[in-house]
């Protein structure tokens, strides 16, 4: 792993630097109070519908919001001031927390609010940290959906010994919960394998499970110098790890969006496992799921609901066995039966003959007569009327669920949603009052939500369907279970991977090696990877361009920007070129006329011309660099006049050579719009001069 | 004793040739005894009582050995080419228990109770030795510079308490990555991966795997094929099982297959066992609610030895590591007969270092010096000699004012007045002249002088 020479060296510059004023006066300043970052979002969409009512962090799990279960983890394990960044639908995340007892005077951990609309990635966040300079020392970086007991002064001390030891090599501490394979709260999605070297505590590989039956680990891990690597699958990420400030510093390590370091370079990423502390990291219902009845279970002592831990008047609660939590004023009606796990928020009224199992029910509900709940999580508000049976769902705010309504196992009514009466819901059915078709409108890949206002008035536009929320039902059917592929991607993305009983063993009755099924990975994730390169590459570029970063560092950040996602040299040659030439139209205006697109493109080219010498560099990058350029004008009708002087520049700036490029044009096997395209005028033109110019060249050696 | 213990000494050294070009493997001494001798030592010291020694004929003619154990001697022709798994398959039929199969090279001093108490808990298929590969301290005769060791490296790997073997690969196998199937973790979620691990060539392993042998013709050796073969095995689903889901169609030729299959050999054990898992409350494993015992039938077990000796003589280096490795074994034996044997004259007793071991009826003369070696039987060594970290075999002769160092000198060789001699390997019945000067050469053939 520590290969790159340049790279550390210009770390230990950089950690030098934000160390300095630490170094130079050792021992006797008070050691930084310690800070965290909470990363209040969470740059996907898995919450879908749920989250476009409610940001994720304000989810309630047992009655209060995932937030808050985050600032108490933080709080308890000695974080005295914490920044909490956030994106969508800031404003309530705000709002909530100032309501709260984080931003009393009398909180011990100071909670700092940094909003912006244009985070796309905790990347983003990370710089921005840097860029603000929040910082001082190692701090802690959790999402919002974070729920632990944890104690991190350990694994904070033994990441500050190994920064000392080393030298800052040690940029990060992930901390792991150790949890068997086959625990129910570790979801397929967020299975992870990891290889370790034992003596250390170094992470040397970490990789997602999800959908592989055989792991890979490059031969590079078992040097000789690591004696004992070991491999583990028993570990659950609670995405709680312990960074130093070089790890914001933009070109140094950029973790992906889902908050996982990349391995790279000579930055090193230890981990800490805990075995008894309780870490879980809410990413899907299935998880959801599990760690509300985990906190009810008493697992997150001393985070419990009686505990009252947010301080609020409302959410005072009396314990009784089988873990039964009542809050004031609950009404239970003769002949119910609340049988074990079961939370009941303050203000709350159960009719008779109920049969209630672990569930959680929120204040101020209002629940019929002979109604069954195993596994219901209802919120605040929700009015259930008689015969109603509900299994293993989400019932969100305000959520009206008429006589004899039949709720199969996993499905989700987001808020002040109708449905009923005498309707049976079948498994993993999604109801919201947003219509799913919606979200296509939104621009914006990336973010939670944006232009939530619009939909209002078109709700009214359409109908709801009868039939699937039965006759005095309200709200739009985000999938059925079969039929519609983006159905199942969505069931998919809320619940997590579905729960396929698990392949077992394989046989392999052959003794030959040669038996073994061929290579089952998914070829999607690699594609999705490509994408989010590329929006990162072009983020960075616009960073470049911004705050005029020098093309070393570019390439640096690049770089590793490549290893993180597993980029080939080719992949990596066409984004680079199809970023480049994409710029002027993201940047400016999309609908650019070829003279000023070219003298838009021309000085972004200029400056960046050894950002591609850097990677051009044999003859297939320069093929892979045109095709790009091809693909690109193709797409691009309206500017492909330009591309003869695209490509003159490229000659000229002598990032392209002209063997190459004649090579490109005379190229037989390409479609009929690229045929198209090289009979282009002044292509022809330009390939013409370019021979000829070849021409005169040789005959210049002949003499 | 539940074991039928097998000894392979058929082997033909072929890593060391220079060797044993002139005296076959078991036979080469190490520490005045033939190789053989340790391997059934270890036995001895076990227990064992009657040993199966696989070898060949001219080999047992040769050999002269004191032990209280019945040995029984299986030929194998010289003509044939046997793998250890051909000549484990050879003697199947005097095989009626498990059996514990060691190679005649290895020398160590592990309480071979320890592999086989894994074996009989854990109710295993295997249970094999290991041992940390120490690197080469000096370098061979011969050898040109710090060769690394051209050696594929063996991949290993065990579960937290380092007992169960769940995985093995070869790197000569392995592309560019490690390839571990979700199964095993599954199971086994922590696995420590190790590299630099010695095989002893100690193998216990249940009679059914023999009945398999037997019926699978194609795989001749123990090490390189069977026992990743059963490794692997561990963790796949008996074909037998495969079947009811398979169509009857090809129901012949699955049968045919099946037959091969290692678990077909597996022999139930008693009925009281079988509902033993379903009526316990008790289970292997964590997390999940799986039945009881989600293990397979075929469980490999090993046995890694943290310190101790243990090493295998198959090349030149190790040959002369275990020289001087096997004073201080022999010591620990606790065995009658004194490093210095009676019978050997020696003029000045305080120059024989305390860990040089010297044969029966040698002679030293006067202010000689023996540091570090091993002097064989019926030598002659003559006044003012320095010998330092040699291995002298027998009836050598060395003449006045010589100096010997890591150098092996193979039977009835001649050093003449004057020598010296560093790092070399010197070939039965060869004669160096007066004052020669030899390092880092081997010298075997009469007229061949062999530059490597």
């Amino acid at each position: 792993v520590a290969t790159s020479g340049a790279e550390p060296e210009a770390e230990g510059g950089r950690g030098a630097g934000a160390g300095g004023a630490r170094g130079s006066e050792p021992q006797e300043e008070p050691p930084p109070p310690l800070q965290a970052v909470l990363v209040a979002d969470s740059f996907n969409r898995r919450f879908f519908p749920i989250s476009k009512d409610r940001p994720r962090a304000l989810l309630p799990m047992a009655n209060v919001a995932m937030i808050d279960y985050t600032l108490e983890f933080l709080t308890a394990t000695g974080v005295e001031e914490t920044f909490v960044f956030c994106c969508w639908k800031s404003a309530e995340i705000k709002e909530h927390l100032q309501r709260s007892k984080w931003c009393r005077h009398t909180s011990p951990n100071t909670v700092r609010f940094v909003t912006s609309d244009l985070y796309r990635s905790l990347g983003d966040v990370l710089r921005d940290v840097d860029a603000k300079s929040l910082v001082r020392s190692d701090f802690i970086l959790v999402t919002g959906d974070v729920v632990s007991n944890l104690n991190v002064s350990r694994a904070l001390e033994e990441h500050k010994l190994r920064r000392k030891m080393e030298k800052n090599v040690s940029v990060m501490t992930m901390i792991f919960k150790e949890s068997s394979p086959g625990h129910h709260a570790r979801c397929k999605e967020d299975d992870i394998v990891i290889a370790m070297d034992s003596a250390t505590n170094r992470v040397l590989h970490y990789q997602r499970t999800q959908g592989l039956k055989r792991f890979r680990f490059p031969m590079s891990l078992f040097q000789n110098s690591i004696e004992n690597v070991e491999v583990r699958h028993d570990l659950l990420d609670c995405h709680i790890s312990i960074c130093s400030p070089q790890v914001s510093s933009a070109h140094q390590r950029i973790l992906n969006s889902i908050g996982v370091a990349s391995l790279i370079l000579g930055n090193q990423i230890h981990m800490h496992v805990t075995t008894e502390e309780y870490g879980a990291h809410i990413c899907n219902l299935l998880m959801y799921e599990a760690v509300c009845s985990d906190i009810i279970r008493r697992w997150v002592y001393p985070l419990t609901p009686e505990m009252n831990f947010t301080d609020d008047k409302n959410q005072s609660y009396t314990h009784s066995k089988h873990n039964i939590y009542r809050g004031v004023d609950v009404s239970l009606g003769h002949g119910s039966m609340l049988k074990e796990n079961v939370l009941i928020g303050q203000g709350t009224v159960i009719g008779s003959n109920c049969s209630i199992m672990n569930s959680v029910i929120g204040q101020n509900c209002r629940i019929g007569n002979e109604v069954m709940l195993d596994g219901a999580f209802l919120w605040d508000g929700v009015h259930i009327a008689d015969n109603v049976q509900i299994q293993h769902s989400v019932i969100c705010d305000e959520v009206e669920v008429k006589e004899k309504v039949k709720l199969k196992p996993h499905c989700v009514l987001s808020s002040q949603v109708v449905v009923g009466p005498d309707i049976t819901l079948s498994e993993g059915t999604v109801i919201s009052l947003h219509p799913p078709d919606e979200e296509e409108e939104d621009d914006d890949q990336f973010s939670d939500d944006s232009g939530v206002n619009k939909e209002e008035s078109k709700v009214k536009l359409k109908g709801y369907n009868k039939k699937d929320v039965g006759s005095e039902g309200r709200g739009y059917l985000w999938k059925a279970d079969d039929k519609n592929e983006d159905d199942e991607e969505q069931r998919q993305s809320l619940w997590g991977p579905a729960m396929l009983s698990e392949e077992e063993s394989e046989s392999d009755s052959d003794l030959s090696m040669g038996s073994e099924e061929p290579d089952s990975r998914a070829a999607s994730p690699q594609l999705d990877d490509i994408k989010v390169f590329q929006n990162e590459v072009l983020g960075t570029l616009q960073r470049g361009e911004e705050e005029n970063i020098s093309c070393d560092n570019l390439v640096l950040e690049i770089n590793s920007l490549k290893y993180a996602y597993n980029i080939s040299l080719s992949e990596m040659m066409q984004v680079l070129s199809k970023v480049i030439l994409e710029f002027p139209l993201q940047q400016l205006d999309a609908n650019l006329d070829s003279q000023n697109y070219f003298s838009a493109l021309l000085p972004l080219l200029k400056n960046w011309t050894p950002l591609f010498k850097n990677y051009i560099k044999r003859s297939s990058d320069h093929l892979n660099a045109l095709f790009a350029i091809e693909e690109f004008f193709l797409e691009h009708d309206s500017l492909c006049t330009s591309i003869a002087k695209v490509l003159m520049t490229f000659y000229q700036l002598e990032i392209l050579e002209e063997d190459v490029i004649l090579n490109w044009f005379s190229l037989r096997d390409t479609s009929d719009k690229g045929k198209q395209l090289r009979k282009n005028q002044r292509l022809q033109k330009f390939i013409q001069w370019l021979e000829e110019a070849e021409e005169e060249s040789s005959d210049g050696d002949q003499d | 004793m539940e074991f039928q213990a097998v000894v392979m000494a058929a082997g033909g050294g072929s890593r060391m040739t220079d060797l044993t070009s002139s005296i076959p493997k078991p036979l080469l001494p190490v520490g005045n005894r033939p190789l053989l001798w340790y391997p059934l030592n270890l036995l001895e010291r076990a227990g064992f009582e009657e040993v199966i020694v696989i070898t060949r004929k001219e080999i047992q003619k040769m050999l002269n050995l004191d032990t209280k154990m019945k040995l029984d001697f299986v030929y194998i022709s010289d003509n044939v080419d046997m793998g250890t798994a051909d000549s484990l398959r050879h003697i199947h039929q005097k095989i009626k228990t498990d059996v514990l199969v060691l190679s005649c090279d290895l020398i160590t001093d592990v309480d071979l109770y320890k592999v086989v108490d894994l074996f009989r808990t854990h109710d295993a298929t295997l249970s094999m030795l290991m041992k940390k590969a120490h690197e080469p301290t000096e370098v061979a005769p011969g050898q040109k510079g710090k060769k690394k060791p051209v050696e594929q490296r063996d991949f290993i790997g065990v579960d937290d308490t380092g007992k169960r073997l769940l995985f093995m690969a070869n790197e000569a196998d392995l592309d560019e990555e490690l390839v571990i199937k979700r199964s095993i973790l599954q199971k086994h979620p922590r696995m420590h991966i190790r590299t630099g691990l010695m095989d002893a060539h100690l193998y216990c392993l249940k009679k059914y795997v023999v009945d398999f042998l037997v019926e699978n013709r194609t795989i001749t050796s123990l090490r390189s094929e069977l026992i990743p073969h059963l490794v692997r095995k561990q963790f796949s689903v008996p074909t037998s099982l495969q079947q009811g889901v398979d169509n009857k169609d090809e129901g012949r030729k699955k049968k045919e297959q099946a037959s091969l299959d290692i678990y077909s050999f597996i022999k139930e054990d008693n009925s009281l066992l079988k509902p033993a898992p379903d009526n316990s409350c008790w289970n292997d494993h964590r997390g999940d609610m799986n039945e009881t015992l989600h293990e397979g039938k075929v469980r490999c077990y090993v046995h890694i030895m943290k310190e101790g000796l243990c090493c295998r003589v198959n090349t030149l280096a190790l040959y002369i590591e275990a020289n001087r490795q096997v004073p201080k074994l022999l010591l620990n034996l606790g065995l009658e007969e004194p490093l210095v044997h009676g019978t050997a004259q020696i003029t000045d007793r305080g120059m024989v270092g305390s860990d040089s071991i010297i044969g029966s009826s040698t002679q030293i003369g006067e202010k000689t010096s023996i540091k570090h070696s091993i002097i064989g039987s019926a030598c002659t060594i003559k006044d003012k000699v320095k010998i330092t970290n040699c291995i002298i075999m027998n009836s050598v002769t060395i003449e006045e004012g010589c100096c010997l160092q890591g150098s092996v000198i193979c039977n009835n060789a001649v050093i003449e007045k004057g020598a010296d001699i560093k790092d070399c390997l010197i070939g039965s019945d060869q004669r160096l002249e007066t004052k020669a000067k030899h390092v880092n050469e081997v010298i075997v053939g009469t007229e061949q002088l062999m530059e490597i």
